[in-house]
């Protein structure tokens, strides 16, 4: 996962991530927003169902 | 000629006091660095002392609050006494042998760390040394830290000495062990298994809550806590309020905190010229921090706010966020410390009740949040991230991070804190100076042994407002 060839920092000179150069940055991102629009529905739904056992 | 000679030499004496200048500059900036973080850590423990009253019940809140504060005191003293020395004794481990760094071992130690012959220059005001007061300052802090995690487990029915003692073989010498060995460029964790802890996920937080878990065996749950069938209740603070506010600024104090394991560039002690590193010479920038805590605060609140929607676990979960991702904050994407975050928060209150379930009254979860998540962001550093040179040098000469090499330091922390937790509270238990008797436990910590009351006047309604 380190992303440059040689395994040592003296090589580094730019972005330093795990990650970094593959398609995982955006994965992990689309995987984070996902997780918080699907916290929000969760959330909006129980919270409804919640509120409702007061009616 | 000659005159361009001698306006050459005027010209190489202005850059020769420009860059001694730079040079003063850059010194002044170090030790203001480090010096702003003390400060910025006292508040991790406003928070836990704000935490811990909160959480106490309304007849022990003062005596919370004098045992964390006593924590604090007696930290400071003992690491100056040998806490300090251990850390620069053991990085190679026994019998403290100097390291390839050449900056570890008992005779280095011996030099730097003692107060008192030749050593004390070091320990003391000294105008040519910038460094190594701020160092110590930041270093006690985090012993610090260390005591007030385990202060919180053992609230309300704890003995003022005996806890005194736990926080200083916690603060002032398990944790040092830890840090030497796993948290220093001679550390032997590091130079043999790559081991990588950043932000002292493992040997802060893991330890600091296995020693907790330690005390807790032997210390007990408080009076009615457990049912005969075994079950538990759940027994409120007085404050929630008090607490969560204290847990916000135990994250703030956290942004000091992580910006002491930075080490600073240009100086004779820096591992760059020109770049921040981290503790074991790789390289970081502080921009690096700034996405990865507020992204590691944010998962951690979200994911345990799924699952109990309760202020107390949404914050523990914020820290459970930057302690699950602590280890490698420097080198996550900001994203994948959010997931990472995020699940932490979501298996937070699980890991709590399963340990509650074992008859063990952890009064503010801090097993979990800094034990369980602790050890589980030093394996997730070793998923995430393997492959990365865990130390500064040339391909193939350094160790490099891998899920065996922080499993192993997983293991260790638990061992480092857990063993002389245990061991410290029995011989404690033993002599009677661990748990308080049963008649002033039910009476009330304060009434036997504060001579103040929290709320003297209770909770009245409001005076009447001004027409």
């Amino acid at each position: 996962m380190f992303p440059y060839d040689e395994a040592s920092w003296s090589v580094v000179d730019g972005a330093m991530f795990a990650g970094s150069g593959t398609a995982l940055p955006g994965l992990t991102t689309f995987i984070a927003a996902v997780i918080c629009i699907a916290v929000l529905v969760y959330g909006q739904r129980s919270e409804t169902a919640k509120a409702k056992a007061f009616d | 000629m000659e005159e361009q000679f001698a306006e050459l030499v005027a010209k190489v004496a202005e850059l020769e006091a420009t860059s001694g200048g730079a040079s003063v500059t850059n010194t002044m900036f170090a030790e203001t660095f480090y010096y702003l973080t003390i400060p910025l850590m006292i508040i991790i423990h406003v928070g836990f002392l704000a935490y811990e009253m909160g959480a106490s019940r309304l007849k022990n809140v003062l005596s919370s609050g004098v045992k964390n504060i006593l924590a604090f005191a007696f930290m400071i003293p003992t690491f100056y006494f040998f806490g300090w020395w251990v850390y620069w004794a053991f990085p190679t481990g026994l019998p403290g042998a100097p390291g390839p760094a050449g900056i570890s071992g008992i005779e280095y130690a011996n030099a730097i760390a003692l107060g008192w012959g030749d050593s004390a220059q070091y320990m003391a005001p000294n105008i040519a040394d910038n460094a190594s007061g701020v160092f110590f300052g930041a270093f006690a802090l985090f012993a610090a830290t260390t005591a007030s995690i385990m202060s919180g487990a053992v609230i309300e029915r704890i003995q003022t000495v005996g806890f005194v003692i736990l926080a200083i073989v916690l603060g002032s010498f398990a944790w040092v062990v830890a840090a030497a060995w796993g948290w220093h460029a001679d550390g032997w964790l590091v130079t043999k298994f790559g081991l990588h802890d950043f932000g002292a996920a493992g040997l802060v937080h893991a330890v600091a809550g296995f020693f907790a878990l330690g005390v807790l065996i032997n210390l007990g749950p408080r009076i009615g806590k457990f049912n005969t069938d075994g079950s538990a209740n759940a027994i409120a603070g007085h404050n929630m309020p008090l607490t969560v506010i204290g847990l916000m600024l135990i994250i703030v104090g956290f942004f000091g905190f992580l910006m002491a394991c930075v080490i600073v560039p240009g100086e004779a002690w820096s591992w760059f010229p020109d770049k921040f590193s981290t503790i074991y010479g790789t390289p970081i920038t502080l921009s690096a921090l700034s996405f990865n805590i507020l992204m590691a605060i944010a998962g951690g609140i979200i994911g345990a706010w799924v699952l109990t929607r309760d202020p107390f676990w949404m914050m523990s979960g914020a820290l459970a966020g930057i302690i699950s991702t602590a280890s490698g904050l420097d080198i996550y994407f900001p994203a994948m410390t959010f997931i990472i975050a995020f699940s932490a928060g979501l298996i937070l209150k699980f890991c709590a009740d399963w340990l509650e379930r074992r008859g063990i009254d952890d009064a503010v979860g801090a097993v979990t949040v800094h034990g369980t998540i602790g050890l589980y962001g030093v394996v997730m550093l070793g998923v995430m991230a393997s492959g990365f040179p865990a130390l500064q040098g040339a391909a193939g000469e350094v160790a490099t991070i891998s899920i065996m090499g922080q499993v192993i330091g997983a293991i260790v922390f638990f061992l480092v804190g857990f063993v002389p937790g245990y061991g410290v509270s029995y011989l404690l238990k033993m002599f009677g100076m661990l748990r308080i008797r049963e008649g002033a436990e039910i009476a009330g910590m304060d009434t036997v042994k504060v001579p103040a009351q929290g709320y003297p006047e209770g909770i009245p309604p409001s005076a009447v407002a001004a027409e």
